[in-house]
């Protein structure tokens, strides 16, 4: 492969990724070339001992959405950790998803009843002092005050819960591409003399 | 997935050995490279992924240097965190190996 084939599956491949990210990224393997040049080997040697661009542009990616988690905890940003974990594509991971899925299912499940017993409460509290509640309307006061106070903390500890499962996520992800198999099979042509 | 056990051994001191040469000297990524894929044979291009890494983790910083031919070149340093950490993951390192070691020798 040539260097100018590798940079364009590589530049390829990083799409997506914050523009910056990718210049980054792409004046590294630059610079490799460059020193693979001046150290006397062909631009086909580089090429084949640098690897599969395609590979290599998987776990820059998935990197860069697992640092995005880090730096900001947002929807967003864990959706792009998610994504970025599944990105690496690797057989064991997908065996994860029935898995993940079944997880993310029982939160959405979880969110949604906290949700409900929060807006059940509201009305209790807005609502049942005028209707002629059972135990009169202070009990209804602060039978909607409980109510909401309940589901606010159920929130609360929903959304640690959640947090640590995709750090988990995050963590399992990260040890599986660092430790990705084919980045350590030697090559068979192009090493350093 | 069955994987040779030289691969998973592998594996497990990359990050170290990098911290190692950098402890020695900064230095840049085809060197280190170059270094790893001979002595440990690692694919050359796994370096950036791995120093991008370091990076977020907070264990290395790069900084830029003029290099006598051609553009100025980035350079990686350990970061005070990288060197504790370096120190630490060597020390369990040894202790590992020298465990495995009298495991070996008992078994002949």
């Amino acid at each position: 492969m040539t260097r100018q084939a590798f940079m364009a599956r590589l530049r390829e491949g990083l799409r997506g990724l914050p523009a910056q990210t990718q210049a980054d990224i792409m004046a590294d393997y630059e610079s490799h070339f460059a020193d693979g040049q001046s150290a006397g080997r062909s631009e086909a040697e580089v090429a084949a001992a640098l690897g599969d661009p395609d590979r290599l542009a998987r776990e820059l990616r998935a990197e860069a959405g697992l640092k995005r988690w880090e730096e900001a905890r947002s929807p967003s940003s864990a959706g792009a950790a998610v994504f970025a974990v599944l990105g690496l594509g690797a057989i064991d991971i997908i065996f994860l998803l029935p898995i993940l899925m079944g997880v993310v299912g029982a939160l959405v499940g979880i969110a949604v009843a906290v949700l409900a017993v929060f807006f059940a409460g509201g009305v209790m509290f807005a609502a049942g002092p005028f209707t002629d509640p059972p135990g009169g309307a202070v009990a209804a006061l602060m039978g909607g005050l409980g109510l909401m106070a309940g589901a606010t903390s159920a929130g609360a500890v929903l959304t640690i819960v959640s947090i640590g499962l995709l750090n988990a996520l995050v963590w399992y992800g990260r040890l599986h591409y660092r430790l990705l198999k084919p980045a350590l099979e030697p090559q068979a042509q192009g090493t350093l003399a | 997935m069955p994987e040779g056990i030289e691969i998973q051994l592998k594996k497990g001191v990359l990050d170290l050995c990098v911290l190692a040469l950098l402890s020695q000297h900064d230095s840049y990524a085809y060197e280190i490279a170059a270094r790893l894929a001979d002595d440990i044979g690692m694919g050359e291009g796994t370096i950036y992924p791995l120093m991008r890494r370091l990076q977020n983790e907070g264990l290395v910083e790069t900084y830029l240097e003029e290099s006598p031919s051609g553009p100025s070149r980035k350079y990686y340093r350990l970061s005070d965190a990288g060197r504790a950490s370096f120190v630490s993951q060597k020390l369990a390192w040894a202790s590992f190996a020298h465990a495995v070691e009298s495991i070996l020798g008992g078994a002949q």
